[in-house]
């Protein structure tokens, strides 16, 4: 049975995206992925969901050139987007079910 | 090998100066980056404006480049460099991307310094990290279950992509949410040389289920009751996830109506949610003549208009 994981440390991200600690902080001051664990950044970790947003945050810094407040509003957007998307599709779902049967 | 035309690609003409070049990387990168661009073949896209970007940017690499196209970018045959060629603009440079072969025979292979493994003098390219959705019925999360997923990894090799078909069994914990993202290490990409594998991430997504909706950890049904159920109240048998619950519909219930039965949502890591009975007047699909009397009946001796409100604001 293989092992699952629901967190991941600052230094394995270092490792996984190449970069430094430096980035990592830079995407937490602004605001994009909140650490969980100590106070030290080497002892922050992140749980997977932060990761995927931290790893879409560095690649849009690093490959468009922009600004970190940009990438924070980016990111920012993209999460209520894909959060607006679930909510419509769960509310068109509940509404198709009130709806039902009543429309003979 | 074909040679690429990197100006071609970038849409800037061969003398265009680096502002421009940056420009037209910056217009078509946010087009193609494949963070904000969901197509299958932004990806793609976005990996050729990078690779002429990475080279037409930097002024050492551009003047090789510029020469090598002088010599065999417009022959239209295949592509190989001169004999002998070495590239003088450094290798340790580049960004964390992967390149073409085009650009590795013109520029040789390259190495970050994180990517490299150390002490034992061998490269090591660690594997990408993949993500694949996971489809997970309601009734999964009640329990912590085995699954065997089955995914493919493509690898890259001579400029060949290739799949792997690989399967796992995995333990998805209990409670889990839609949306919840679970890492497995190594399972991703393998690593080149001495580098690691990369991991996989499972992405959540719980299946729609034909009664109840999800939201966040609460569950909501909508539960059909006949207007005269509505009206005086009733005790109706609803579905939950493991079981049935006895409900109690209190007289005059509106239809909209929320019901809150404790506990009986999915589970959460540490207790349970809500489950949510949404009331929907339903009408009989036929009144015969003794309903249509009775109804009427009511009409006579009820005084109610449902569109009062209307009526005082015109």
């Amino acid at each position: 049975m293989i092992e699952i994981l629901l967190k991941v440390s600052v230094k394995e991200l270092c490792q996984i995206e190449s970069i430094n600690e430096q980035i990592i902080i830079e995407a937490v001051d602004h605001g994009i992925a909140k650490p969980h664990g100590g106070r030290s950044v080497t002892e922050w970790v992140f749980d997977t969901n932060s990761v995927h947003w931290l790893k879409k945050a560095i690649r849009l810094h690093q490959d468009l050139e922009i600004e970190w407040i940009a990438v924070a509003m980016l990111i920012d957007l993209l999460q209520q987007k894909e959060s607006l998307e679930r909510e419509k599709q769960s509310i068109q779902q509940q509404l198709e079910r009130f709806l039902q049967q009543n429309e003979r | 090998m074909k040679f690429k035309d990197y100006y071609q690609i970038l849409g800037v003409e061969p003398d265009a100066e680096k502002k421009d070049i940056k420009m037209a990387y910056r217009r078509a990168a946010r087009k193609y980056h494949p963070d904000v661009n969901p197509e299958q073949d932004a990806e793609e896209k976005f990996k050729e404006v990078a690779e002429a970007y990475e080279v037409l940017k930097d002024p050492g690499r551009r003047a090789e480049y510029d020469e090598l196209r002088q010599y065999g970018g417009s022959s239209g045959a295949g592509f190989e460099p001169p004999p002998g060629w070495q590239s003088t603009s450094g290798t340790n440079s580049f960004s964390d991307q992967e390149f073409s072969d085009f650009f590795n025979s013109i520029f040789g292979q390259r190495h970050s310094e994180f990517q490299q493994t150390h002490g034992d003098g061998n490269f090591g390219l660690r594997g990408r990290d993949l993500e694949i959705e996971m489809p997970i019925f309601l009734e999964d999360t009640l329990i912590e279950e085995s699954k065997t997923i089955a995914y493919q990894i493509p690898v890259h090799e001579n400029g060949q992509v290739s799949l792997i078909e690989k399967n796992l069994r995995v333990k998805i914990p209990k409670g889990v949410a839609d949306g919840e993202r679970i890492r497995i290490r190594g399972q991703g990409s393998p690593g080149q040389g001495s580098g690691a594998n990369g991991d996989l991430y499972l992405h959540i997504r719980l299946v729609p289920h034909p009664l109840f909706d999800v939201h966040g950890h609460n569950l909501i049904l909508t539960v059909p009751i006949a207007p005269w159920e509505a009206a005086l109240g009733a005790r109706v048998t609803i579905p939950a996830l493991n079981g049935k619950i006895s409900l109690t519909v209190a007289p005059n219930a509106n239809a909209g109506q929320k019901l809150r039965i404790k506990g009986k949502g999915l589970p959460t890591k540490t207790g349970h949610g809500d489950l949510y009975a949404i009331l929907k007047i339903v009408m009989p699909a036929t009144a015969d003549e003794e309903a249509a009397k009775l109804w009427q009946q009511l009409a006579d001796k009820v005084k109610f208009d449902p569109r009062s409100e209307w009526s005082t604001q015109q």
